[in-house]
């Protein structure tokens, strides 16, 4: 038998199933929800230890640094702590890892591009003492942290 | 079931529904304590009336709530909530509306000029008619687009006076122009509806020209502001170096440096030719679903034909504008990566990178029903039997293309299934998820749509140019040539580094704009004065084309919402990027899902109102009314 459904019926049946088609595929993706990374405070007592907590934070927090450097876009952090001494010539670990993070195109490691931002620019806008603590965290990747909140990182 | 039943039905319900309340209100009032009046009129006569225990909590209450409200403290909202739907979704769907029907009322004026101008050219009238039928639409979107205008407006002003207060400190200087330009607006394409066929051809394509050139005057400051939110500044080289610095439009505490760095900030241009492209796109989609709808609902063949060639003129505007924007989708990519490189992996590869498996999935649906239609189109064509064969092939391309532009890099898994393929990803199909492989699929699917054009084209024409045969050969080896270069960059795109992969995007665009190019200045003249072998049958479509063309239209808005809340879910939880921070419970990235809902619930009001649109503009076509008295007189009197 066959079934004589009237035009404006399908219409709606085609509006609401193509809707509906649309909808269900946004509900298999995986969902995540994004919320802005929460305050991170610094203590004028911390020690280098503490900083590097608060570095971990920021790196995989407020920094997004993790969405790039992973050796697809930006080198990996991977013994960054060890290398950082001898990536320029004349330039101490701090040093290098601050120009990395104040002007990062300043130096580029070969085979990546440039783009990174400024960290103390806006959006991520890190202050100077989250800078130092970023900086703690990247020499605790192989090497040893010595940063602290009196290190002046020149910039 | 008939409409009338359906109508009667309605009103049946209706009817129970207006007894019911005033039942209701008349219980609730008659329920309620009084005085008996007459002991009222006494006590008040002799000055003794008092106040019922009733009348005096309703006093007291009064006066507690004025003593609260003045002893508050006025405090300047920062914003304010709506109950149940929150301050965000409310004014996301009222700026998806106010946009969709703002695209549909710019995009119309832009193809009716053209085919208004095809008409006074050629001298067809069939052009100008058919011009006309689609400007028909555009008289109660205007007023739906400023309807939803101005309510977006006022949500933000009550909803975000602050964040609206600052658009207004940086952009009041575009306000009066913005008004005075849609009072032009408002002038232009009114004198250019009514005018049909009252001015003569020249200064109505006049009228025509300026309602183009003042509706995208209208769309380009509105784009400043919202792209001012996304991309505060320009990027110039100022210290020499040869990296291009960020300049911003404001300082570190928001104020305005330079209007004109805001006004023409980084993004503001490949939006505008990102939403002129899509505009268009989406226009000759809704304008196709129109025709379709009467077509569907045409009851003589005449109707038939025309509607038939309306939807295949509206679809062939879709597509031809639909082709060149994922190039223009990918300028824009690229520009908000070389804004902001944050911005850019926020965009593909983090938050939102899911959202564009989604984005691929309608983009493959639309080509599909786009081509779907055009090879039901042949069918209207007689000797078709000749193109009919490559169908097949082409359809082959186009799924293969469509599976892998969907492919994502990362699967879904369960615990057990990461585990058999050693990793979140699938050892060999996730090669199919990379840049390469999507990059080639979507050239290769926008070929493919584009020799479905050209065969449609040939289909019952035989071309008599002298050197057909020549002409015809080169142009399948500019088009083999383009398909072999997209392969070859997505194949080696596998051996280089990144940064090279990306890259070779450029040249298999440009392989694929300039092959269509080139094809269609060889088709050109090679189609010139053509033999018609057969003839075309307007009016002869299988009801399900119709159908597929308002699938198109449909999945073309769903498109839309959804790459709305891209562009502007970018920004995190910052109402200007970088500058003015969202403090607001919803100042967070919603999840897809959720994202997707509120698309789909816009997308359902969206055509609910379209169809209002369609409805009302058919309108005009249907019989004068006649009050039956009359009628039957003159039916009397012709009898007699």
């Amino acid at each position: 038998m066959k079934l004589n459904v009237p035009m404006p019926v399908k219409m709606v049946l085609l509006v609401l199933g193509t809707t509906a088609f649309y909808m269900y595929l946004g509900q298999i993706v995986p969902q995540k929800e994004v919320h802005p990374p929460p305050p991170v405070l610094i203590d004028p007592g911390m020690t280098t230890e503490d900083l590097i907590e608060v570095g971990r934070e920021l790196v995989n927090g407020r920094g997004i640094c993790m969405d790039c450097h992973n050796d697809v876009r930006a080198p990996a952090f991977d013994g960054v702590g060890a290398r950082a001494s001898s990536r320029i010539e004349g330039l101490s670990d701090i040093e290098y890892l601050a120009q990395s993070l104040y002007d990062p195109d300043a130096f580029l490691v070969p085979g990546f591009a440039q783009g990174m931002q400024k960290m103390n620019e806006p959006p991520i806008s890190f202050s100077d003492e989250e800078m130092k603590a970023v900086v703690a965290w990247l020499q605790s990747q192989g090497g040893t942290a010595t940063v602290t909140l009196e290190t002046d990182l020149g910039y | 079931m008939s409409r009338n039943k359906i109508l009667f039905g309605i009103g049946v319900l209706a009817f129970i529904a207006v007894i019911v309340t005033v039942r209701l209100g008349g219980f609730l009032v008659d329920n309620e304590y009084r005085q008996p009046e007459r002991q009222v009129a006494v006590e008040e006569a002799a000055g003794e009336a008092e106040a019922t225990p009733r009348q005096q909590g309703i006093a007291d209450e009064q006066a507690a709530d004025e003593a609260e409200a003045r002893a508050r403290p006025y405090v300047e909202a920062e914003y304010r909530t709506v109950p149940f739907v929150g301050s965000r979704v409310t004014v996301w769907v009222l700026a998806q509306l106010h946009l969709l029907f703002a695209a549909f009322v710019l995009a119309v004026p832009i193809f009716a000029f053209i085919i208004e101008f095809i008409g006074y050219v050629t001298g067809e009238k069939r052009y100008d008619r058919l011009a006309y039928e689609f400007t028909k639409l555009l008289s109660v979107s205007f007023s739906m687009t400023a309807t939803f205008g101005a309510f977006l407006t006022f949500a933000l002003i009550i909803l975000y006076p602050k964040f609206t207060n600052y658009l207004m400190h940086i952009f009041s200087p575009t306000f009066l122009p913005y008004v005075l330009l849609f009072f032009l607006e408002a002038l232009f394409l009114y004198s250019y509806y009514y005018g049909w066929g009252k001015f003569g051809p020249k200064m109505h394509l006049f009228l025509g020209f300026m309602l183009n050139v003042v509706g995208t005057a209208i769309m380009f400051i509105a784009n400043a502001w919202l792209t001012f939110m996304m991309s505060p500044g320009k990027r110039e080289d100022v210290d020499g170096d040869g990296v291009p610095d960020f300049v911003s439009a404001v300082s570190e505490s928001g104020a305005l440096l330079s209007l004109r760095d805001a006004f023409f900030n980084f993004t503001w241009m490949p939006i505008n030719i990102h939403r002129i492209i899509a505009n268009v796109a989406f226009g000759g989609s809704i304008a196709a679903a129109y025709a379709a709808f009467r077509y569907l609902q045409a009851k003589n063949d005449e109707d038939k034909a025309h509607f038939d060639w309306m939807g295949y003129v509206g679809n062939f505007v879709a597509i031809i504008a639909f082709l060149p924007l994922p190039f223009a989708g990918y300028y824009l990519a690229a520009e908000i990566y070389a804004y902001s490189q944050t911005l850019g992996i926020q965009m593909m590869g983090s938050t939102f990178s899911w959202l564009f498996v989604i984005q691929a999935a309608l983009i493959g649906n639309l080509f599909l029903g786009a081509n779907y239609y055009l090879w039901l189109g042949m069918g209207r064509i007689e000797g078709t039997v000749h193109f009919q064969k490559f169908i097949k092939w082409l359809l082959i391309a186009i799924a293969i293309c469509f599976a892998v532009w969907a492919t994502p890099r990362y699967a879904i898994s369960s615990v057990s299934e990461i585990a058999a393929m050693g990793g979140s990803s699938h050892p060999q199909l996730s090669y199919l998820g990379q840049m390469s492989a999507k990059n080639t699929a979507v050239n290769i699917l926008i070929l493919s749509t584009y020799m479905s054009f050209l065969l449609y084209r040939r289909t019952g024409r035989t071309s008599i140019h002298p050197h057909r045969q020549l002409l015809t050969r080169a142009q399948a080896i500019v088009f083999s040539t383009a398909a072999m270069l997209v392969i070859f960059f997505g194949v080696y795109g596998y051996q280089v580094d990144a940064a090279t992969r990306i890259r070779f995007a450029i040249p298999q665009v440009y392989s694929v704009l300039a092959a269509m190019v080139v094809i269609t200045v060889i088709d050109l003249p090679l189609y010139r004065n053509a033999r018609q072998a057969a003839q075309t049958h307007w009016g002869k479509m299988p009801a399900i084309s119709q159908y597929a063309l308002i699938f198109i239209a449909l999945s073309f808005t769903w498109l839309m919402g959804l790459m709305g809340y891209v562009r502007s879910g970018l920004r995190g939880e910052w109402h200007v990027y970088g500058v003015v921070l969202d403090t607001s419970p919803d100042a967070y990235t919603p999840t897809l899902g959720f994202a997707t809902q509120v698309v789909s619930v816009t997308v359902l009001i969206f055509f609910g109102l379209i169809g209002v649109v369609f409805w009302l503009s058919s309108l005009g076509g249907k019989k004068a009314y006649e009050p039956q008295a009359a009628a039957d007189a003159d039916g009397q009197l012709e009898g007699a």
